[in-house]
């Protein structure tokens, strides 16, 4: 499992030096491709049981998220270059000096070394870099793929775990995962032409300039 | 319909809550009507059955707002099922599915028709509410890791998590509610992670901010507490330093925001980030400032649903935020302008209000405490908090108005809910009814009161 789970570090990595929309989201998709193989190897069976946590690793992580994602980009014609961290060397080392706390951190949490321990390392790492691309905030893009990273490494981590919940929390899960994309995905759509938020506009009209509101 | 929905979900919580009392989980485990479940059910039905009779009201009298009338019933009417169930769940990752619900259904309800800055603020909503429920979700999962080292089986089951020590005090258990203390704090509006909070109560509608504000925190909060009956019964003050820390972080940045802004619907907001560090710093107290807290917590559902109706009334007349922009509010709005004086006054934590006692027992646990850095450090927020507020919204309801605008004048019934939550707020701060101080005094036993 340790060469799935290095690279899942790579995915994790090197989109944030490609600064291309499409590279996030293909390191999305393969993020979720390679959940779905650790599922495997962590002794995941093709069987009903399987089924909710199948659909969550397949059909919602590894193609939907990036499709529905790649789907509202197209819409709104957004430009190819992306920045999901400033492009910069102060930013550069962050991320990896993340990567390398993270590992510091599963050491702590899981003294023997081996699978265990590096799966917590990487799990680790992904919500500590998902964390720096929402802290830095470039663009709504930059802001969702952040936030889907945390999902990610919150999913990957719950692979370690010998638990077996039950189905319909399993699917409630899954489907929340689901909504919670689709709901990025229309936010980014909607938020075209929109940067940022707005100022204090002390004297500013209310956005219903004379409407009524609820 | 909504009104009639919410009048059946607040006579049957009300009925739970005042009833015969049931105890044990019910539904295989998976739901429990303790005093935390009774008191909350009672508290956010009643709250969303005022906000709910508002919106009807705002319908009847402007036919122009039915459809965001209509709009906001199809959204309210999931979030306060699974409100319901946030508050009724014995199973902690039940209680965070149901939280996510709640953040589903009222995420379309913070934009505004034509209002693209109101869309950024759905997201910045949206987009904090997943991060903080991940970071939530992961303390769950690091709480489950524990469990499974300890006995080989998980479970989220509030009774079998309970007493638990090995589990509770492993470096795992320790990890997972640190992490459930960030997360379910991002959703409550405390440091660090707060930004989202005013934002989003500025720009979203009324009736909208009002469901954040009184409802949706105390669903957060709710699970909070669930974490810490559960912490408590093995390592009391595990979490109270970082409890604190936080607490007090919210104060600070929410009493130099307040300083720093004229707009008074992020005023208001800001001080729902002041309230929630006081709640914070109540928690992490424990002891006798629990019955503190929960006096707080109730009076604060009801003075922040006055106050963001009230000041949704204000922007809609005035077309402005901008407090300076508004003078002599008591002749031009009566109405509005005494929910505001009054609403700042408990808001302030004035006498004879629940949120002075409340206040007042929190400042007493900590001194008790001896906790004299963070009394000091606490009472110094409140007081900057209490000048900026005063300097920004006693102006606004004093003085001659800056423009004579003929109105149409507002009847009593569009007040009448405010009148209630205003009823609500000078009982608790005057006299409890025996049931309720009851109910009030067992969910603090259970926070490690007396």
């Amino acid at each position: 499992m340790s060469g799935l789970l290095i690279a899942f570090v790579l995915v994790l990595v090197v989109p944030l030096f490609v600064a291309t929309w499409r590279t996030s989201l293909l390191g999305l998709a393969l993020q979720g491709a390679l959940m779905t193989a650790i599922a495997f190897r962590h002794g995941l069976h093709l069987s009903v049981h399987a089924l909710p946590e199948l659909v969550d690793l397949v059909v919602v992580r590894t193609l939907l998220t990036p499709a529905l994602l790649r789907h509202a980009l197209r819409l709104r014609h957004a430009g190819p270059r992306n920045d999901v961290i400033p492009p910069n060397l102060l930013s550069w080392t962050v991320a990896l000096a993340l990567v390398v706390a993270a590992f510091r951190v599963a050491a702590v949490l899981v003294p023997a070394e081996g699978d265990p321990q590096t799966l917590v390392g990487v799990a680790t790492a992904g919500v500590l870099l998902g964390l720096l691309v929402l802290a830095t905030r470039s663009s709504p893009i930059s802001e969702v793929v952040g936030a889907l990273r945390v999902e990610n490494a919150v999913a990957l981590f719950e692979l370690g775990s010998l638990g077996h919940r039950g189905v319909g929390l399993r699917l409630s899960q899954s489907t929340i995962t689901l909504i919670t994309v689709v709901y990025f995905a229309r936010y980014l759509r909607a938020l075209h032409g929109v940067t940022g938020a707005e100022p204090e506009g002390e004297s500013a009209p209310a956005p219903e300039s004379g409407r009524a509101s609820l | 319909m909504l009104v009639g929905l919410a009048s059946v979900l607040a006579a049957g919580a009300l009925g739970l809550a005042f009833g015969a009392p049931t105890t044990g989980p019910i539904v295989g485990g998976y739901f429990t009507v303790d005093a935390t479940a009774r008191l909350f059910l009672a508290l956010v039905n009643s709250v969303f059955f005022g906000i709910a009779a508002y919106v009807h009201h705002r319908e009847r009298a402007l036919p122009e707002l039915r459809p965001e009338a209509l709009r906001f019933a199809t959204w309210s009417a999931p979030f306060i099922v699974a409100a319901d169930v946030v508050v009724l769940s014995n199973h902690l990752l039940l209680a965070w599915l149901a939280l996510e619900v709640t953040t589903l259904a009222a995420a379309p309800l913070v934009t505004r028709p034509r209002s693209p800055t109101s869309v950024r603020a759905s997201f910045r909503y949206f987009l904090f509410s997943s991060v903080g429920l991940g970071i939530a979700l992961l303390g769950l999962l690091c709480l489950e890791r524990a469990l499974e080292l300890d006995a080989g089986r998980a479970t989220f089951f509030l009774g079998d998590l309970a007493g638990r020590t090995r589990v509770l005090s492993s470096l795992w258990g320790r990890v997972g509610v640190v992490l459930l203390v960030l997360g379910y704090g991002t959703k409550f509006g405390l440091a660090p992670m707060y930004s989202w909070l005013p934002e989003t109560y500025d720009q979203a509608p009324p009736a909208t901010a009002a469901l954040l504000a009184s409802v949706q925190s105390n669903l957060a909060l709710v699970c909070l507490l669930r974490v810490l009956e559960v912490q408590r019964t093995v390592h009391r003050d595990f979490v109270a330093a970082e409890l604190l820390f936080v607490g007090l972080a919210s104060m600070g940045v929410s009493a130099f925001s307040i300083v720093a802004t004229r707009n008074f619907k992020r005023l208001i907001a800001y001080a729902a980030v002041n309230h929630a560090g006081v709640i914070a710093i109540g928690l992490g107290i424990g002891g006798s400032a629990s019955y503190g807290v929960l006096l707080y917590v109730v009076s604060n559902a009801f003075i922040k649903a006055i106050l963001f109706l009230t000041a949704g009334k204000i922007e809609s007349h005035y077309r402005t935020k901008d407090a300076h922009g508004i003078r002599g509010l008591i002749r031009d709005l009566p109405y509005s302008g005494v929910f505001l004086m009054v609403g700042t006054f408990a808001l302030l934590g004035f006498p004879p209000f629940g949120s002075f006692l409340g206040e007042l027992l929190i400042l007493a646990g900590l001194i008790q405490a001896g906790q004299i850095v963070v009394f000091v450090l606490f009472c110094t927020f409140i007081a900057m908090t209490f000048v900026a507020m005063g300097r920004t919204i006693f102006p606004m309801i004093w003085g001659l108005p800056v423009r004579e605008v003929a109105w149409p004048r507002q009847t009593a019934a569009s007040a009448a809910p405010k009148w209630v939550f205003l009823a609500a707020l000078v009982a608790m701060g005057i006299y409890l009814p025996a049931p309720v101080n009851d109910l009030f005094r067992a969910v603090a036993r259970s926070l490690g009161g007396p």
